[in-house]
Order: C-alpha cells, then structure tokens, then sequence
C-alpha cells in the first residue's frame, strides 16, 4: 500500500497528497533510462547509474588534464590534483604505514570516488548516489571482503589471532571470540549505514526546508530560506566529511588486517 | 672610466641588495604580524556543533550496528538450525555487547584523536598550560 501511495505520488511528479508539499522522499526515485534484461535480471541503465558514470569521467578528465602540463610550478588545477594527492598519500602512509602505499591507488580511488558523488548530489537536480544504501553497502563490504581476504593472505590462519584478545581468562575466551567476530561483522554495515545517513537525512532536510520556504511565500519564506543557505554549507562539509570518513575507516581496517594492531 | 663605472655599479648593487634585504625583512615582520592576527584561535572544539553531531551519529550507529547484526546471525542460525527463537535473543545479546566494545573503541579513537589535536597549537604557539 505504501509502495502504492508511493507510485501514485512519483506519478503526479512530485506533487504530494499530504497538505500540498512536495514529497521530500522523491528526489530519491531511480528512474530507468535505458531499460535492459541481463539472464532475467532487470540491469536497466539507471539515473543512479548515469551519475556514477558522470562521476568516473568527471574524476578522471581532471586529473589527466590536471596534471598533463605536468609542470614544477604547478597551476591551480594542477595543485588541486597534487594536494589530493598527497592528502590520501599521507592519509594512507600515517594510518596504514609505508608498506601500505601498495593499496594507495584503491584508497584515492575510493575517495574519489565517493566524494565526487557526494558533492554531485549538491547539484540542484542532481541525483545523490550515496543516499542508496544499497550503493554504499556495495562499497563496503567489498572493503570488508577485500580486507579480510588481504589479512588471510598475509598471515594465513594466523590473522584468526585477531580475533582472540590478549591477556583473558580461558573460561571468558568463547564468549569474547564471539562477541569480537560479531563486531568485526559489524564493519561493513557501519561503515555504509553512517554514509547513507548523513548524505540521506541531509537532502531529505535541505528539502523539507525547501517546500516551507515555497509554502510560507514571499513573507514568511525568508527564515526557512536563510537556514537553508546555512544548512547548505553544512551539507557540502558533511558531504566531504563523510567521504574521508569512509577512506580513512578503509585505511583503519587495512592496518588492523596487515598488521594485526588491536585498535 | 668604465672601470670607474662599474665601480659605482657595483656598489650600486650593494646598496641595493642591501636595501633589498631590509624590505625583505620587513616584509617579513609584517607577514607574520599579519598571520598572527588571522590565525585562528585555538579553541577546544574546532568545528563546534557540526562535529560534535557528527561524532554522536558515529556512535550511535556503531551501537545500532552490533544489535542489528547479531539479531541478523541469531535469526539465521534459528532458521538454519530451527531452534527458533532461542538463538536469536542469546545473539541478541551478544551483538549489543559487541555493540557497547565497538563504541568503546570508537571513543576512546575519538579521544586520542582530540588528544593530538589538542597537543598540537600548544606546541605551536608555546605557552605553558
């Protein structure tokens, strides 16, 4: 019934039922552009995927046009390209250590990745990839897998120590490895839960405020307008934020796997 | 005469790079009289309520995160097993617990995070408190 109501009110555009606002849940709607099957599953190319796709060509024409002058006096451009750069290098090099520069490319990418979508849902009319949960799940738990899969490999049954802590008395051991393996399991869907969150409950907020400022009019419209400009600023520091957030818990989780430190 | 020239040029330069040296160096002064003024004060919470938010998010969902999963494994391992719903409330507990460590460990991040920050202007500006 919901999905529905939903539907119902996707169809008008926008336009809801309840007391004339818009829905603020709309923004959120994949929309098929291109409808394909793929062995009987529906792959259609999506407006989620355009974005991602808008993404990927955006990053990497600036940082090969970035940097093609490759110049020692870099210009603005080719700063921007260089202090990312060195932003993740050192990122990685603090957090993981130099033997971790070999996942540098994927951390960068990642990063990236994840902001350039993020500040693209800023875009009036845009669509924010990340408030899916089911895109940020993706991304995390083949971080999760590929971490763990990193950890067995460098250490073999060994990095299953990792979840035995040290200095506990044998009869508290079960109970602890459980509880340790349920944590570690809770990595991926902390990691995606908390990047979906902030980027969702933002836009859903920027939108709510929106409809008031159209609902008050030209009266009363100035107040909701003046937290939006404010609230907008916070949105592009959450949308950066979260993005470090993200490559930086990558990198925790790299160092716990390659060198086994307990938190 | 050109030897008299070059004299005068030289010591030209001299008075020059000299003069140089004192406009660079009162450039100086005022480069860092000017950057003392707007360097930002170092307060205790540098990004104020935005952060702290941010922080208490991070938490929260941390806590979340353990019940969640292992209500999940509970409930999976009672269908697999059919031992409904016994395993689930045991795992139920056992994913607030690890709920309540992840939390812990977040924090004290958290706390050793602002540790550093917090050392790092009083290095700088090299008072005693």
């Amino acid at each position: 019934m919901i999905d529905a109501a939903y539907a119902a009110e996707g169809a008008e555009h926008g336009g809801g039922a309840a007391g004339g606002l818009p829905n603020p849940m709309h923004q959120f709607e994949i929309k098929r552009l291109i409808p394909f099957e793929l062995f009987g599953f529906d792959a259609s190319f999506t407006n989620s995927a355009l974005f991602m796709l808008i993404a990927a060509t955006l990053i990497t024409l600036f940082t090969v046009y970035a940097m093609h002058s490759r110049a020692l006096v870099p210009s603005r451009l080719q700063s921007v390209a260089e202090l990312s750069y060195q932003f993740i290098a050192n990122m990685v090099r603090d957090n993981v250590g130099t033997d971790g520069m070999k996942y540098f490319p994927f951390v960068f990418t990642l990063f990236m990745f994840v902001l350039t979508l993020n500040m693209l849902g800023m875009v009036p009319y845009s669509f924010t990839v990340t408030s899916h949960i089911i895109v940020t799940f993706a991304l995390a738990a083949f971080i999760f897998l590929g971490v763990t899969l990193i950890g067995f490999w460098k250490h073999g049954a060994k990095f299953l120590k990792f979840f035995v802590p040290e200095g506990v008395p044998i009869v508290m051991l079960p109970l602890l490895v459980v509880i340790e393996v349920i944590s570690y399991l809770t990595r991926p869907l902390s990691l995606s839960v908390r990047l979906f969150a902030n980027m969702m409950a933002g836009h859903t907020m920027l939108k709510v405020f929106g409809a008031f400022v159209v609902a008050l009019g030209f009266l009363g419209g100035w107040a909701p307008l003046a937290f939006m400009v404010a609230f907008t600023g916070l949105e592009i520091l959450v949308a950066f934020l979260q993005a470090y957030v993200f490559a930086i818990l990558t990198c925790i989780y790299l160092n716990d796997a390659l060198h086994m430190h307990h938190h | 005469m050109a030897g008299a020239e070059k004299q005068s040029g030289r010591e030209q330069n001299g008075r020059d790079a000299g003069s140089i040296r004192q406009r660079l160096d009162n450039l100086g002064e005022q480069l860092a009289e000017a950057k003392s003024r707007h360097a930002p004060v170092p307060g205790p919470e540098p990004q104020g309520q935005g952060a702290a938010l941010g922080q208490a998010l991070r938490l929260g969902i941390e806590l979340v995160a353990g019940v969640a999963v292992g209500g999940f494994i509970g409930w999976w391992l009672d269908r697999f097993l059919g031992t409904a719903p016994f395993l689930m409330v045991v795992f139920l507990g056992l994913g607030a617990a690890a709920g309540i460590m992840n939390v812990v460990r977040t924090a004290k991040r958290m706390q050793a995070d602002a540790q550093s920050v917090k050392d790092l202007p009083s290095v700088l500006d090299d008072d005693d408190d």
